[in-house]
């Protein structure tokens, strides 16, 4: 396993951005690693920067202003970092995708590494899909988007 | 104070004002006044009713863009909603933000959402649309595609 690969299997510094979620999410990602469920036993630990994150955690599906913030986060992020996409908006943008605001879903115009479905998903959902995240990173199936594809890394900037 | 002393002292300082009463209960009274008096009639509202701009609303009806000033008169359990009603063509009003900071953010809402020129805002540029949004193009207008 390489160095980079050894890093984002351990205990991963989280950024969550909310892009004008409804909530749910937001409030299940903070159940999920506040005491019942605890992710924070296994060194998941939210950071208040990007600049210290391993993961960026997505949830909601960005507007057309709020994407182009995204993006300029996305840019600023250390590699090697992972995309994750929390609930049904990141992923198809659910009822917002035909908004006269919304210029689709994040999963059709950035990398993400993987996606935790549900509206919103259980924090049985969010460990079981960190623990598989985990699985498929250190058996090579899943290697993150920013090191697969460097070329899109560009794309992030904005003007 | 009842709900007709309330009425009465706000019909008393609006006076000329009104074209029209709606009172469909006793704590929800709707006044229509013509564009042009939007702001004087604020005025009376906010410094001689010395009432609340809860929020500004726009609706595109079929008769032209109408704007409505949702007024809560917290002591008196009462709301307030002065309504006037703009051309589509030319929805030009005056801006109350100069005299009630409280619209400031819900007039550029209404201006870039609907359309209507709010002259004399301080600040008139996109709120929840994106800088680059095409200007003509008012996304809750019956015409938008």
């Amino acid at each position: 396993m390489n160095y980079a690969i050894n890093t984002l299997t351990r205990s991963l510094n989280v950024f969550h951005l909310a892009g004008s979620a409804c909530n749910n999410c937001d409030i299940e990602i903070l159940d999920a690693l506040t005491p019942k469920y605890d992710l924070e036993r296994f060194g998941v630990t939210l950071v208040g920067s990007i600049r210290h994150a391993d993961v960026l955690l997505l949830s909601g599906v960005f507007n057309r202003k709020s994407a182009v913030r995204m993006k300029e986060v996305l840019a600023q992020a250390p590699k090697p970092y992972l995309v994750i996409a929390i609930g049904g908006c990141p992923a198809t943008g659910l009822m917002f995708k035909d908004s006269y605001n919304c210029d689709g879903p994040p999963s059709e115009y950035i990398a993400i590494d993987a996606f935790i479905p549900g509206c919103p998903p259980k924090p049985e959902a969010m460990i079981s899909g960190l623990v598989k995240i985990i699985e498929a990173l250190r058996s090579g199936a899943l290697v993150p988007g920013c090191m697969a594809r460097p070329e899109q890394e560009a794309s992030y900037v904005c003007q | 104070m009842s709900a007709n002393d309330t009425l009465n002292r706000v019909l008393g300082a609006l006076g000329d004002h009104v074209l029209k009463m709606e009172h469909p209960s006793e704590r929800r009274v709707y006044l229509e006044i013509a564009p042009e008096t939007v702001y004087e009639a604020s005025s009376v509202m906010f410094r001689e009713i010395c009432a609340r701009l809860m929020i500004a609303t726009g609706i595109d009806t079929p008769g032209g863009i109408e704007v409505l000033y949702h007024w809560a008169l917290d002591g008196d359990d009462c709301v307030v909603t002065v309504r006037t009603l703009v051309s589509r063509e030319k929805p030009v009003l005056e801006s109350i933000a100069k005299l009630c900071p409280a619209a400031e953010w819900i007039e550029r809402e209404i201006w870039e959402l609907l359309g209507v020129e709010f002259e004399g805002h301080p600040d008139l540029r996109h709120l929840l649309l994106d800088d680059n949004w095409p200007t003509g193009d008012y996304p809750l207008r019956r015409s938008h595609g």
